[in-house]
């Protein structure tokens, strides 16, 4: 999978493309990792090319969602295929984590 | 279709694919969206947990029943004994901050299946996944 982090004007943009699975999921972690040091982080994640998470995606996600609510920052997470939706929604991450 | 891996250790993925170009899996995207995270989560749970060092083996198969078209995924291993749907469910209701990290590999399987079923047979784990096709 790849993954783009961008800053720009106090807000932090990411772009997933690919698959997220087992084989990549520790790097992706890693490249997330400084976003849970930021104090009042604004992440926006553009998940339009993210066509599969397995559970292991789904821990970073909600260790990102844990540190942002920590630091009094926001997260969005927009433009999921149906199919991560459903993941999603039968985990319960959809209450937890805003979708747009 | 029946393959046994050994040694499994860092094998995850080409178990997976193994599985997933499977005949008995019908060509559709949705459904094979499901079939593959319910397979990566199974085989995972073997190779991470089963056996200390990842050493040892795990053999997997699929069989397509034709008359009820009823998949039926099969791994064997002869890890640790372990029954993975004795975990308990996580509580999906909680709030990010009370939900714990983890422990949603077994409980994706459980929705994503329509049946898993765990037996421990002749020193093996035994876990057979089916959905109708």
């Amino acid at each position: 999978m790849d993954v783009k982090i961008t800053n720009q004007d106090n807000k932090t943009l990411v772009v997933l493309d690919g698959r997220l699975d087992t084989t990549n999921a520790d790097r992706f972690q890693q490249d997330v990792n400084p976003l849970m040091q930021m104090e009042h982080p604004d992440i926006d994640i553009d998940c339009s090319g993210m066509s599969y998470t397995s559970s292991q995606g789904l821990r970073i996600f909600l260790m990102l969602q844990k540190s942002v609510l920590a630091h009094g920052g926001k997260m969005v997470m927009r433009n999921m295929n149906p199919q991560v939706k459903e993941v999603f929604d039968i985990t319960g991450f959809s209450n937890i984590i805003t979708i747009l | 279709m029946k393959k046994r891996f050994n040694p499994i250790k860092d094998k995850s993925s080409e178990i997976i694919e193994f599985l997933m170009s499977s005949p008995d899996i019908p060509d559709d995207d949705a459904l094979q969206f499901k079939l593959r995270l319910s397979i990566e989560e199974a085989v995972e749970n073997v190779v991470r947990y089963a056996y200390d060092g990842g050493i040892g083996w795990l053999e997997v198969g699929t069989s397509l029943d034709h008359d009820s078209l009823i998949l039926t995924i099969e791994l064997r291993d002869a890890g640790v004994p372990f029954n993975p749907l004795e975990r308990e469910d996580p509580d999906i209701t909680l709030s990010a901050e009370d939900r714990e990290v983890g422990g949603l590999g077994i409980f994706l399987c459980k929705q994503l299946m329509d049946n898993i079923e765990y037996r421990y047979e002749d020193g093996n784990n035994v876990l057979t996944m089916t959905k109708k096709v």
